[in-house]
């Protein structure tokens, strides 16, 4: 049982604990907390089905791999195994595409190996940088963004590179 | 009260319009892949392999919502009771101090900044957008343009500082991994990097771009 999985059930004992403590109604709350799940549940999958339509059949008509073809030697030239490339083209514009291809990727090399564990950390520690940058740029109608894209991308490949640093 | 009404529809009016820029992009990347895929299957001979794929894709939708929705009912319950218990807050004002060191020309905008992130470090992206907006609302000057603060508060927010990565973890449980927590502390430590990538890139090339 390694740190991890001893720690985060211990978290939550502690949250229940201290939450009962301040005389919350966990039962009440928790069931709120759920409900407040199911309508992000049911947006995303009109939205996943189009992505995973599209992803499907660029993958299975071998455009993915001819795109990957193409930027692994940019990949090596970083040290960067080619099965992770999709991962990590794919990542600042969809996160449910990229969830979608994490489980791919997954199913494919194994979740505990190195592949499997360096994606998994991958899509956990970086973010969809063009969606945050159009909503919340858009929101109050900014249009010169300056260094905020620049220093989005630096930071997600920052987050790529310390990531596969640290699974090796 | 007619001056927050008028805000808030204005808020939401440009929520739409920042939905038509966002599915404008998402409609290219859509269409490219879709297009390019339907062409080299064309281009083999094999249109039924085309339709086989189109419709898969929309299978492996319903399929994986299902392996989500278990994982993202538990612990959006838990986050809620950790709210209830005065946790989110109590950590906004711990951070009120740390943050006006990033954004010093913003006080105002420390409150929504701090529950914007404070719920995303907790996994609660539904909650972190409406504080976000509002943080862009308090920081916006009005002249289309980003200020450093402004830069700053959408770097840190492309850099994912998450407790738990749930949805990964789903993922790999889903996906038959023996230790689908394994793969927490790394994806910790190589967030906190980004973030840290981000307060540096954003602070030196704010001088550069102006």
């Amino acid at each position: 049982m390694n740190a991890g999985e001893a720690a985060i059930p211990l978290l939550i004992v502690l949250l229940i604990g201290y939450a009962l403590i301040k005389k919350v109604n966990i039962y009440k709350a928790f069931a709120e907390g759920a409900k407040d799940a199911l309508p992000q549940l049911v947006s995303v999958l009109p939205y996943l089905a189009a992505m995973l339509t599209a992803l499907e059949v660029f993958r299975g008509s071998g455009a993915l791999s001819a795109l990957v073809r193409m930027l692994a030697p940019v990949g090596r030239l970083c040290g960067v195994r080619e099965e992770l490339i999709p991962l990590i083209v794919l990542r600042p514009f969809s996160g449910s595409a990229s969830l979608a291809l994490l489980r791919d990727t997954l199913t494919e090399y194994g979740a505990d190996g190195y592949i499997g564990r360096a994606a998994s950390v991958l899509v956990g520690s970086t973010e969809t940088v063009f969606y945050t940058v159009a909503l919340y740029f858009g929101s109050v109608g900014v249009t010169k963004t300056r260094q905020a894209i620049p220093a989005a991308l630096i930071s997600g490949a920052v987050g790529v590179a310390v990531g596969l640093l640290l699974i090796k | 009260m007619d001056e927050q009404r008028a805000e808030r529809c204005s808020a939401f009016l440009n929520i739409g319009r920042t939905a038509r820029i966002d599915s404008r992009m998402m409609a290219w990347i859509f269409g490219i892949m879709t297009a390019a895929g339907i062409i080299l299957f064309a281009v083999k001979g094999d249109g039924a392999g085309a339709l086989a794929a189109l419709v898969k894709g929309c299978e492996g939708a319903v399929s994986l919502t299902l392996t989500l929705a278990g994982a993202y009912l538990f612990w959006s319950g838990l986050m809620r009771i950790a709210d209830e218990a005065g946790l989110v807050k109590k950590l906004a004002r711990l951070m009120r101090r740390p943050l006006g060191l990033l954004m010093p020309d913003a006080p105002e905008a420390a409150a929504p900044v701090t529950l914007n992130l404070a719920a995303n470090f907790f996994g609660l992206g539904n909650a972190a957008t409406p504080f976000g907006l509002e943080a862009m609302r308090k920081l916006d000057r009005g002249d289309g343009r980003a200020s450093d603060s402004m830069a700053m508060f959408i770097a840190l927010n492309s850099s994912a500082v998450e407790l738990l990565p749930t949805s990964v973890i789903a993922v790999r449980t889903a996906c038959g991994s023996a230790e689908p927590y394994s793969i927490a502390v790394p994806t910790f430590l190589a967030s906190i990097a980004a973030a840290a990538a981000a307060v540096i890139s954003c602070r030196a090339l704010g001088r550069v771009i102006k």
